[in-house]
């Protein structure tokens, strides 16, 4: 292969890698961008889970106040949590306890 | 430099000769740039496959962007319970031009939002040299579908942020509130704004002492109490007297922090700190304290207080009369004014004021709130105040500086300063210590006597021992002290065999004959029964009422 040749030769890997170059690049632009979109989607997709989440827990904080609990332990239960402990003395443990069961006769 | 040589076509044609001698520099000229090109190429491809086979070198730092990042932190109680967050709000907007009919658009708004001011919005909504005008702020998401339901013509919204405390009145004072632009404004909002600020940007809650439970029982408690006894206002706060973590406090009237803006100037003022009062009796445990730290007396010791003291001119009475000689121990269940005066005096100025201080109810208190009022604590210049000082008279302090100083009783003499915020299990703890344990225990032993055998016996909780004392401050009117104008109020210490919690809950603005031990000492007995569960402390139940 000649001098003048073997230059062509790389002038036209040189044209080619231009072309590479070039096309990939704007491969890649195009990608970045793609991927920055969907990122920025994401974050925005975050961002509004966030804070629906934010808001469920701020509902749900309010439903569970001890005020709200009460309310409806009283409504539904009949009963007034905390107003009194529910711990019992021993003397009277005996008397709350459901009555022994008779020991069955095996034949 | 050396010339390339011309190719041989044209070398061999001497017509083109000297041409080519002259091309020469500029095909040479040619030759670097095409070089420098394949140079600049092979740069470039090398660094495209440095970068397809390394991957992105900037995706950690995207990644950490996705922390989720807030202006003010969630505040949280001690069990992660949500007490304060920041949620998307709307804001209702208008563009005049497109508003087909104002003052049917107004109407149409204030069906939803009553306290709008229809003809203030008809005048917005007329402006038509504006662009845009900003109707109301704060719209939750249900407002503003219940908007968008009416399909009114060139109303829109605006996306915002805005602080939400879920918990409602619950601790409404202690937590503050910021305005619709979320600059902190009161309470712990404002009082740890820069720690707030900074949890958010770390994606972290900021978490209190304080437990929603005991905040809850409290507050109810002392909401009865303060209807019972006609009170003005009122005051309450629960600390683990080991760690100073506030674990409730609770001021009356309440208010909810969600509705500031309405509140009264009354139920907006934090109670706990930012209220000072005469704390009368309360203070005569540090009395004997003091007397005996000094040696200035003993346990053995008995006095007379049968007949008032005559002290320039002032007459100290008791409340009822104790005949007989009385040792510490009585003077402090039965609340002698002439005994602690007695002792006061022995003390003198100086030392008492050294103790003051060191008890820190001469400054204002340590909690992380907006407002810490400074006591008002003239020095005591002669017997009289120094007397008066011996039964709480002449220094008014807040009632987390009084609560501050009763955890004495639960570091054997040592005080630890209140706090907001939750410590760590492992955290050091700051004491100062101010009596020997020996005192204090002895003080301490007194003080399960009032509970046991003297004024403060409506404390008593079965199954829990509780020691403190009782303390029904005269409040000064004009110029004189008036009987039918009192702060009454009680501080215990429990359990008594292992004491760790200190309570105080007072009453302001009793009418005659309103105690310390009539109506604030019962509200203490009701708010333990409901709380010493919570906190692992066992109470006997009570009677069948039937």
């Amino acid at each position: 292969m000649g001098k003048a040749q073997l230059i062509r030769a790389l002038q036209i890997a040189a044209g080619v890698l231009v072309v590479v170059l070039v096309v990939g690049l704007y491969k890649a632009k195009s990608d970045a961008s793609k991927a920055e979109s969907h990122v920025r989607e994401l974050h925005r997709a975050i961002s509004e889970t966030e804070a629906s989440n934010r808001a469920l827990n701020a509902e749900i904080a309010h439903l569970e106040t001890p005020a709200h609990v009460q309310e409806l332990a009283q409504q539904h239960l009949d009963v007034t949590p905390g107003a009194q402990s529910a711990a019992l003395p021993e003397s009277s443990m005996a008397s709350r306890l459901p009555a022994p069961r008779e020991r069955q006769s095996h034949p | 430099m050396k010339p390339i040589l011309p190719s041989r076509t044209f070398a061999a044609n001497p017509d083109f000769a000297g041409e080519t001698l002259e091309a020469a520099p500029a095909r040479n000229r040619v030759r670097f740039l095409a070089i420098g090109l394949l140079a600049m190429l092979l740069l470039l491809s090398a660094r495209a496959i440095q970068l397809a086979f390394s991957g992105d070198p900037t995706a950690e730092a995207h990644r950490g962007a996705v922390i989720a990042q807030v202006e003010r932190a969630d505040i949280v109680d001690r069990n992660g319970v949500l007490l304060a967050t920041t949620v998307r709000a709307f804001t209702l907007t208008a563009t005049p031009a497109r508003v087909w009919h104002a003052s049917e658009t107004a109407a149409a708004l204030a069906r939803l939002f009553p306290d709008m001011d229809r003809d203030a919005t008809v005048r917005r909504l007329s402006d038509r040299s504006r662009d845009l005008v900003f109707l109301r702020r704060g719209l939750t998401p249900n407002q503003r579908e219940a908007v968008l339901s009416l399909g009114l013509a060139g109303i829109g919204f605006a996306q915002e942020e805005r602080r939400v405390y879920p918990q409602g009145a619950l601790a409404g004072q202690a937590l503050g509130f910021t305005d619709v632009d979320r600059h902190a404004l009161a309470g712990v909002e404002l009082g740890l704004d820069d720690q707030i600020r900074r949890a958010g940007a770390e994606g972290r809650p900021v978490r209190l002492s304080i437990d929603v439970r005991m905040q809850y029982a409290l507050e109810t408690e002392l909401d009865i109490a303060a209807r019972g006894a006609h009170a003005s206002s009122a005051a309450a706060i629960l600390l683990d007297g080991r760690t100073g973590e506030t674990l409730a406090l609770a001021s009356w009237p309440v208010v909810d922090p969600n509705e500031f803006a309405g509140a009264s100037e009354a139920a907006r003022t934090d109670r706990v700190a930012g209220d000072v009062h005469e704390l009368g009796s309360t203070l005569k445990p540090f009395t004997e304290a003091m007397a005996l730290q000094e040696r200035l007396t003993t346990s053995g010791e008995l006095f007379d207080v049968s007949q008032p003291f005559v002290l320039d001119g002032t007459t100290i009475t008791d409340d009822e009369r104790i005949l007989g000689p009385v040792g510490l121990r009585e003077i402090l269940a039965r609340s002698s004014n002439i005994g602690a005066a007695r002792l006061a005096l022995r003390v003198g100025g100086d030392r008492q004021r050294a103790y003051l201080a060191r008890l820190g109810l001469l400054a204002p208190p340590t909690l992380e709130l907006a407002r810490s009022q400074a006591p008002i604590a003239p020095a005591a210049r002669t017997r009289r105040d120094i007397a008066g000082l011996g039964f709480g008279y002449g220094l008014a302090a807040t009632p987390a500086s009084l609560a501050g100083a009763y955890t004495i009783f639960t570091n054997n003499g040592a005080r630890v300063a209140p706090t907001l915020l939750m410590r760590a299990p492992d955290a050091q703890v700051t004491r100062t210590p101010v009596f020997s344990p020996t005192v204090t225990q002895q003080v301490f032993s007194y003080m399960r006597s009032v509970v046991t055998d003297g004024t403060g016996r409506a404390a008593d909780v079965p199954g829990l021992l509780v020691a403190g004392k009782t303390g029904t401050a005269e409040k000064l009117g004009d110029d004189t002290y008036s009987q039918d104008h009192n702060f009454s109020s009680f501080a215990g210490v429990f359990p008594a065999n292992n004491p760790r919690y200190v309570i105080f809950l007072a009453l302001d603005d009793t009418g005659a004959g309103a105690a310390g031990g009539a109506v604030a000492a019962p509200a203490v007995a009701r708010t333990l029964r409901r709380i010493a569960p919570m906190l692992g402390l066992r109470v006997e139940p009570r009677p069948p009422t039937h």
